[in-house]
């Protein structure tokens, strides 16, 4: 597993088609993929909102992280940072910044290789 | 030694930060002092701290609760000190009717200044809590400015600082 991280809008993506030589099609979206496209996926793009998506339906998140290291150990999981900013005032916000957080330390832990992408640089802090 | 943490919410901060305590009890045969500052309101805050009450649990952690006036602080020993969070402690300092209001930042740096006298080493976690670009209301920008000032005076301070990424440690300083 590899994992890339950074704030919204740093260029993890590309960053990550250029290092692992990847193109757009081996990935897909957190915002709308299947858990069993999840498993079969080459890379999965904007992992905080499939963590989003199962917080919705009510679903547990902590355990997220294991199950996709069990079934697809060789994803490469591109998430967003996004617990540096002010507590959000909707509950929900809460909930879903501490589970994507947590849903990224565990990925860490599996991953190989992490690296953390700011202004389009990417910086390998694992691996 | 003085060592500060930062990261953000979800980050493994706290995590790495009680490895860093623990070990230097280990190091030097010290007793180990957690000082929660969070005040667990309602059912959530009462998760959240249970969560952190679990993770230090069995690591040898004696907590002390101080939510203002860390100054007034006093600790059964000189041991390793764990402060956690400063955006917690400044936050009742502004907020709370016994908290020191305008004098917030003197009021926090002063409490770090003894409680850093009183112990052999404190390890201080903070939180970033300035980089979602939310334009917030007056009070909430003074609050952002507020512990900015003191993450800035403690690191500057600080023996070693050190941002935590997805539970990776990133040295800042030293």
């Amino acid at each position: 597993m590899i994992l890339i991280t950074g704030g919204a809008f740093q260029g993890k993506k590309a960053y990550a088609m250029e290092h692992f030589h990847l193109t757009d099609d081996d990935f897909v979206k957190g915002t709308d993929c299947a858990e069993a496209e999840l498993f079969q996926a080459k890379a999965v793009a904007d992992f905080q909102e499939y963590v989003r998506r199962v917080l919705k339906k009510g679903g547990d998140a902590s355990t997220l992280a294991e199950k996709l290291y069990t079934e697809n150990p060789e994803i490469l999981v591109i998430t967003n940072e996004l617990g540096s900013g002010v507590i959000p005032a909707d509950p929900f916000d809460r909930q879903w910044r501490e589970a994507s957080g947590r849903a990224a330390c565990d990925l860490a832990k599996y991953a190989a290789q992490v690296h953390r992408v700011v202004c389009g640089i990417g910086t390998g802090i694992k691996g | 030694m003085l060592a500060v943490i930062t990261g953000g919410s979800g980050s493994g901060k706290s995590e790495y930060a009680e490895s860093v305590a623990t070990s230097l009890a280990r190091r030097d045969g010290l007793p180990l002092y957690y000082i929660a500052t969070m005040r667990p309101f309602g059912e959530e805050g009462k998760r959240r701290v249970e969560r952190h009450r679990k993770l230090r649990f069995g690591k040898g952690f004696e907590t002390i609760e101080c939510y203002v006036n860390l100054k007034g602080q006093t600790l059964p020993e000189k041991g390793v000190v764990l402060l956690e969070c400063m955006s917690n402690l400044t936050a009742n300092e502004m907020f709370e009717p016994e908290g020191a209001g305008n004098n917030t930042v003197e009021a926090v740096l002063a409490g770090v200044a003894a409680l850093k006298d009183r112990c052999a080493h404190l390890v201080i976690v903070t939180n970033d809590v300035f980089s979602d670009g939310i334009t917030y209301d007056e009070v909430t920008k003074l609050y952002q400015e507020r512990l900015g000032t003191i993450n800035r005076r403690i690191a500057a301070e600080a023996d070693e600082a050190t941002e935590v990424v997805c539970g990776i440690p990133l040295r800042l300083k030293k």
